[in-house]
């Protein structure tokens, strides 16, 4: 379901992930008896949802946590794969849109940060490759990372796309939309339009370059420790 | 605790930061030393599995990937999951690795990167020999996973044991082959359930002892005989009785408990063994009987295979039961199976043939090398056979006796009545003789008047003339 999108063209496309496989992101984040599982990843809508229960059960007695996570793990990917679901039907208007996507995470000792540019109306793009080539790039051993990039890169995609749906939705009329579109994330469109014309190069300034460049850390387990500490107290 | 910690900061800000501080640091193990040979077991029907290739067993499994219906999924993404998950748990072959913990390293949906490591796992390609029970068994595991990374024959020192066929683990027997190094549960062996090109002979049988795991003290036999009266059937709550043995074993012990400390008393004692042998094995009165069949005939012993055919479901089982039981328990089985045959078959008085049958089967059974108390109460089952029989006798002639005299009284009775009509129609005939003879006077009055009176006329006649 691929629509060839022209720069200039703004006919609505059938909402999906703007990758090239059509993949959700689900988070779990659930507490029940004092034991919390926090999880992240991918998974595909068109599998069917006998595989939500499976999945459950799968994890549950991998991670030997108590039978009641099965529901609770299983409702949640149920309830967003549902939403994601009900977004599917609805058009969307992506028009030439690049989003900036920041990465900050940590993954067992290794912390990474990065910023970059992505183009929103590249139905072909891949988060799985990008991070596939930026752990190989930045030599990275950790196999958890990569896996761990994808899934926040599929993350912020997700998320602007659906809030670019609901925005279509809330104003009606294509002058609306069109405003909205400049409203939100436009920004960078307009910039990108800036950046093309005759009096500025596409190269970036030297003085953003910090702004743009990965950082990959090796912690040590106190300041994993350390952070893990603060984390919790953030969300307690 | 299952505390994994990534922090979700609201969503105003674009910042997201997952973490799972579950795996060990990002240390490169060191290679392993030489005392441990770098052998990773592979089960023979998995042979066809290179790193190089991807063979028509994997496109015929997992479709999803070849068939170009997604475009992330093609066959390099396929080969990317399916070799990290080799290679992940061939660093470390004695451990099981969990779907979780791949998923986690890999970079894709989870839904077909659970389907690639079932498939791995289904074709013993990783988790080979790992064992699926609890952690406690795994340091076992790996003391003798290690010493049968040696040598093939050393299959026997694992304590527990996957089969290839079915892939559930063998517990009270299995059948090896060295040939092929294959091991099949029992199930599996009756069923022919292994690869073509391996016979029923290549296999012999290994027994995998129960009772040394645990030892039942006089106090926890206690517990089950009285679990068992009071929950009768229901194994789990009679599991949860005893305190430290788990269903099957108490299930095994209560079958080698000898018979006569269970029952009160013989009726109860055949119906109980009935019960006994229909709960466990779940079983139709079917497959008791076909069970004598089966074990009755010696010659048959060590041939079970004509026994399995799988056109035959109960046949099959029976098979199998046997097998898993052993011999000697079978054919003891077999005997008491056979008496509470007789006793039932007697209650419901069927015809002769049944006795015929039962005749010959108890008698093929007493022709074998039969237990005293087989044998005790076999006789004096029969004495009794023939005192009800002779009471029956007599019954029934007494009966007939009774039926014939009715018969006579019946006979008389109409004679009587006959008597009666013949008496009351010689009356009749009397009376009508009499009136014949009445009428016979009347008329030879008549005829002599009538002469007198006709000689009158002519005399007058004459008169007148002259």
């Amino acid at each position: 379901m691929k629509l060839p999108a022209t720069s200039s063209s703004k006919a609505p496309v059938k909402f999906r992930m703007p990758t090239e496989d059509n993949l959700v992101p689900i988070r779990l984040d659930i507490e029940t008896e004092g034991q919390r599982y926090k999880d992240a990843f991918t998974w595909n809508p068109s599998d069917p949802d006998s595989e939500v229960v499976v999945f459950a059960k799968r994890t549950v007695r991998d991670l030997k946590l108590p039978p009641q996570f099965i529901t609770q793990i299983a409702q949640s990917i149920q309830t967003q794969l549902t939403e994601f679901r009900s977004y599917e039907g609805q058009d969307m208007y992506t028009a030439e849109k690049i989003v900036p996507i920041k990465l900050d995470l940590r993954v067992n000792h290794t912390l990474i940060k990065d910023h970059f540019l992505w183009d929103l109306n590249n139905y072909e793009s891949d988060p799985e490759e990008f991070a596939r080539t930026f752990c190989n790039d930045m030599g990275i051993e950790d196999p958890e990372v990569g896996p761990a990039v994808a899934f926040a890169i599929r993350e912020q995609l997700y998320e602007s796309v659906a809030s670019a749906r609901e925005i279509k939705i809330s104003k009606k009329g294509r002058r609306g939309a069109e405003h909205a579109i400049s409203s939100k994330g436009g920004g960078n469109a307009l910039d990108l339009m800036k950046l093309f014309r005759y009096n500025s190069s596409v190269v970036r300034k030297r003085k953003e370059w910090y702004v743009y460049e990965p950082i990959v850390d090796i912690l040590s387990n106190e300041e994993v420790d350390a952070l893990e500490a603060r984390e919790d107290r953030n969300t307690r | 605790m299952a505390a994994k910690s990534p922090v979700k900061e609201p969503p105003g800000t674009s910042a997201v930061n997952p973490t799972t501080p579950l795996a060990p640091p990002p240390v490169k193990p060191e290679l392993p030393s030489s005392s441990e040979p770098d052998v990773v077991n592979v089960p023979s029907y998995s042979r066809w599995f290179s790193f190089d290739s991807i063979s028509e067993c994997e496109v015929k499994f997992l479709p999803e990937f070849f068939d170009s219906r997604s475009p992330s999924k093609n066959p390099r993404v396929y080969r990317y999951y399916r070799d990290s998950i080799v290679k992940h748990y061939r660093e470390n072959p004695s451990r099981k690795i969990t779907f979780t913990d791949v998923r986690r390293t890999l970079v894709g949906d989870v839904g077909s990167i659970r389907r690639v490591f079932d498939f791995l796992e289904t074709w013993g390609l990783i988790n080979y020999f790992a064992s699926v029970k609890t952690l406690k068994w795994e340091d076992k595991e790996t003391k003798s996973s290690a010493a049968s990374a040696e040598s093939s024959s050393a299959l026997k020192e694992t304590s527990k044991r996957l089969c290839n066929g079915c892939k559930t683990l063998c517990t009270i027997a299995c059948f090896a082959c060295d040939k092929y190094d294959l091991t099949l549960c029992a199930r599996c062996y009756v069923r022919g359930n292994h690869r073509v090109g391996v016979s029923s002979s290549d296999f012999r049988r290994v027994e995998i002892s129960e009772e040394a795991r645990s030892d039942w003290t006089e106090k926890e036999t206690l517990q089950l005989l009285e679990a068992i009266m009071h929950f009768g059937d229901d194994w789990r709550k009679v599991a949860q009785h005893v305190s430290g043995k788990s269903e099957k074993d108490c299930i095994t012990h209560f079958i080698k408990l000898p018979f006569g400390q269970e029952f009160v008393c013989k009726e109860s004692d055949s119906e109980d063994v009935d019960n006994k042998f229909f709960s466990i094995n779940n079983p139709s009165d079917a497959v008791s009987e076909s069970e004598n069949v089966g074990a009755t005939s010696p010659s048959k012993r060590m041939r079970l295979t004509p026994l399995a055919d799988a056109s035959n479901p109960i046949m099959a089982q029976a098979a199998f039961l046997s097998a898993l039981a052993g011999v000697e328990i079978a054919e003891v089985a077999a005997r008491a199976a056979v008496t509470t045959l007789s006793d039932v078959d007697d209650r419901a008085s069927k015809g002769s043939l049944m006795r015929n049958t039962r005749q010959q089967e108890a008698e093929v059974a007493s022709n074998g090398d039969a237990t005293q108390n087989a044998l005790a109460r076999a006789s004096v089952d029969a004495s009794s056979l023939i005192e009800k029989e002779e009471l029956d006798v007599e019954k029934a002639i007494s009966g007939i006796v009774e039926v014939q005299m009715k018969e006579i009284q019946d006979k008389i009775i109409r004679f009587e009545s006959l008597d009666l009509q013949m008496e009351e129609e010689w009356k009749q005939l009397e009376q009508v003789k009499n009136l014949l003879f009445v009428d016979q006077l009347s008329v030879l009055f008549h005829k002599s008047n009538a002469r007198k009176n006709g000689d009158r006329t002519e005399e007058n006649v004459k008169t007148d003339v002259s």
